[in-house]
């Protein structure tokens, strides 16, 4: 009779690992809080901040969602939580200053140094360096295609896209852009990025395979610095964090035009998209704030303060 | 040694043949600035420092960027054909006589606050520091929101963080062992624009290049605004307001600049 349970047992427990619920919620880090604000994802309201160290800034979770990855650029971090119990597991060096980072679809965190003028690759589980690629001054954004072979490592102050061959770790492209490119994002088949360029206020649509600028749109009046940039589910428009303007810009994603401003907070860098692709999170930094958007409306439904300036945003779901 | 440098030489030939066969060397851009001033002078720290820059961001893009240092007593007699551009940190007297002499090579000026220069609307002049005048007017914009208060106009500040500046300074103080100042932010700026825009345009003739900047430019010149010129050669740019040396205020100042734009600090056009 004993004996029955065990097997069940053992697959009850492989099933909850393996297959653990998303927490649903919602995370930000405030990089002057030096914290990161938990927020409920039902009832949008925060349910706890904690302390993470100086200067939290990139943000992201592991492939199964068990794990948050937290770049605490002053003291060269990346520290891993627990999603659930929000307790700090682990900490491990991640080279100097770094700023943002992306997870690939094999578990490993591509991250830039920004002082260092380089990328390196971290297998989060071990906290080993696994790789590092020298690319342009100030490297910041980090996108990874879905299916995981090409990374992109925006270089802000010389001006590119380094498109790395993930397999191997090296520059297969480097592609030359508006300036302070800070931001990409992929289709989800891999063969186009899109990327602002903050100082000329531009979004660049870019063919992957040849390297060549599609077509480039301008995200408004000289007020918006352009940060994050990411695609509806339906990949028909772009999401881009309209920084000083204080909106989120709706662009159609084959022409580039502006269908629309929606205003949120003061100094809009962040974003993130549900995976149902209903709502929109915006970090606005000089606000405190994180604005809830509902795409279908592409209206703000709700405005949270959270700590500090916010930074970065990720979602459990 | 002897040795070593045979076996340099095979390798470089060796590398050369290889480029060669492969076709890139044929796309290599190599672009040469000369810098008149004296050789310990801030402004040449910002332009070995811009010129460093400029060669990483080369490196991506096969282009090449050098650098020849000439005394000012020796530019009077200097030949200056085959440079893209150059870059002074000298009295105003020979940089009137530079920049006329060398029309249809931009000539930055560095150092030269003084507004007859800008007035003087020479053609191929480019003064990426700021003027008298645009200090005067930052002042005065502060003076209107703070009464009484004392401060200092300046192009840069080593406490400077915002738009990247942070950055910027990290990497200058690593590399020099000295802060940056107005005259090495200026030299930096100047050899930055112009590597950035022969990296976008392709351009290697100084006369295309002076018509480029002066029309099309759009600079990072990690200040924040999206950088060009007016059509008196001044670079528009932000000035930092500075008390007992802390970062107080940013001109044109918010609430107060009329017009609410860069061009409310110093003179934008030509005519009087």
């Amino acid at each position: 009779m004993k004996l029955f349970w065990i097997p069940l047992l053992v697959l009850l427990f492989i099933f909850n690992t393996a297959f653990a619920d998303p927490t649903g919620r919602i995370f930000v880090t405030n990089e002057k809080g030096d914290s990161i604000s938990v927020i409920n994802g039902s009832s949008l309201d925060v349910e706890a901040t904690i302390n993470v160290g100086d200067r939290p800034r990139g943000i992201g979770l592991s492939p199964d969602g068990n794990e948050l990855y937290i770049a605490v650029s002053e003291e060269n971090k990346i520290k891993v939580v627990d999603p659930k119990s929000l307790k700090i597991l682990r900490e491990f060096e991640a080279g100097s200053d770094p700023e943002t980072f992306a997870v690939h679809p094999n578990g490993n965190i591509y991250i830039s140094n920004e002082d260092e003028a380089k990328a390196t690759v971290f297998d989060p589980k071990t906290g080993k360096q696994l790789a590092e690629i020298r690319v342009g001054l100030e490297p910041e954004g980090v996108a990874i295609s879905p299916d995981g072979k090409r990374v992109i490592i925006t270089s802000e102050s010389t001006n590119m896209l380094h498109v790395i061959k993930a397999s191997e770790n090296t520059i297969e492209n480097n592609i030359l852009v508006g300036s302070r490119p800070r931001a990409a994002t992929f289709t989800q088949s891999g063969d186009i990025a899109y990327a602002t360029a903050e100082i000329s206020g531009e979004v660049v649509k870019v063919d992957i395979n040849s390297g060549k600028i599609l077509k480039t749109g301008s995200t408004g009046d000289s007020k918006s610095k352009p940060k994050d940039v990411l695609l509806s589910k339906d990949e028909k428009v772009i999401y881009v964090a309209g920084g000083r303007a204080n909106e989120v810009v709706v662009m159609d994603a084959n022409t580039l035009e502006i269908i629309k401003g929606i205003p949120v907070g003061k100094r809009v860098w962040g974003l993130a998209i549900s995976k149902d692709g209903k709502r929109v999170f915006s970090t606005n930094g000089v606000s405190g704030t994180v604005s809830v958007i509902d795409t279908d409306k592409n209206v703000v439904i709700k405005t949270i303060e959270v700590g500090k300036f916010p930074w970065g945003v990720v979602i459990n779901d | 040694m002897l040795k070593k440098n045979i076996n340099n030489k095979i390798l470089c030939i060796l590398i050369v043949t290889f480029l060669a066969s492969t076709g890139v060397m044929a796309e290599i851009i190599e672009v040469n600035f000369a810098y008149v001033g004296q050789n310990d002078h801030a402004a040449l720290l910002g332009v070995k420092q811009g010129l460093a820059e400029s060669n990483l961001q080369g490196q991506f893009l096969n282009q090449k960027y050098n650098l020849d240092i000439i005394s000012t007593d020796d530019a009077a007699t200097h030949d200056f054909s085959g440079y893209i551009a150059v870059l002074t940190a000298v009295d105003i007297d020979t940089f009137t006589k530079l920049s006329e002499n060398l029309s249809g090579i931009p000539v930055f000026n560095l150092t030269i606050g003084d507004d007859n220069l800008r007035t003087a609307c020479i053609n191929n002049a480019l003064h990426i520091i700021p003027s008298a005048r645009m200090k005067a007017d930052a002042i005065a914009q502060w003076k209107k929101k703070e009464a009484g208060s004392h401060a200092n106009a300046q192009a840069w500040h080593p406490d400077f963080v915002k738009f990247a500046a942070r950055d910027l300074n990290k990497r200058f103080k690593k590399k020099n062992k000295t802060e940056m100042n107005d005259h090495s932010w200026a030299g930096w700026a100047a050899v930055k624009m112009t590597s950035d825009s022969v990296a976008r345009t392709k351009i290697t003739d100084p006369a295309e290049l002076l018509n480029y900047l002066k029309s099309k430019l759009t600079f990072d010149g990690q200040k924040g605004s999206n950088m060009n010129f007016r059509e008196t050669g001044q670079l528009r740019q932000l000035i930092l307001l500075v008390e007992n040396e802390k970062i107080v205020a940013e001109a044109p100042v918010r609430g107060i600049a009329k017009p609410p734009t860069l061009d409310s600090l110093g003179i934008s056009s030509c005519e009087k």
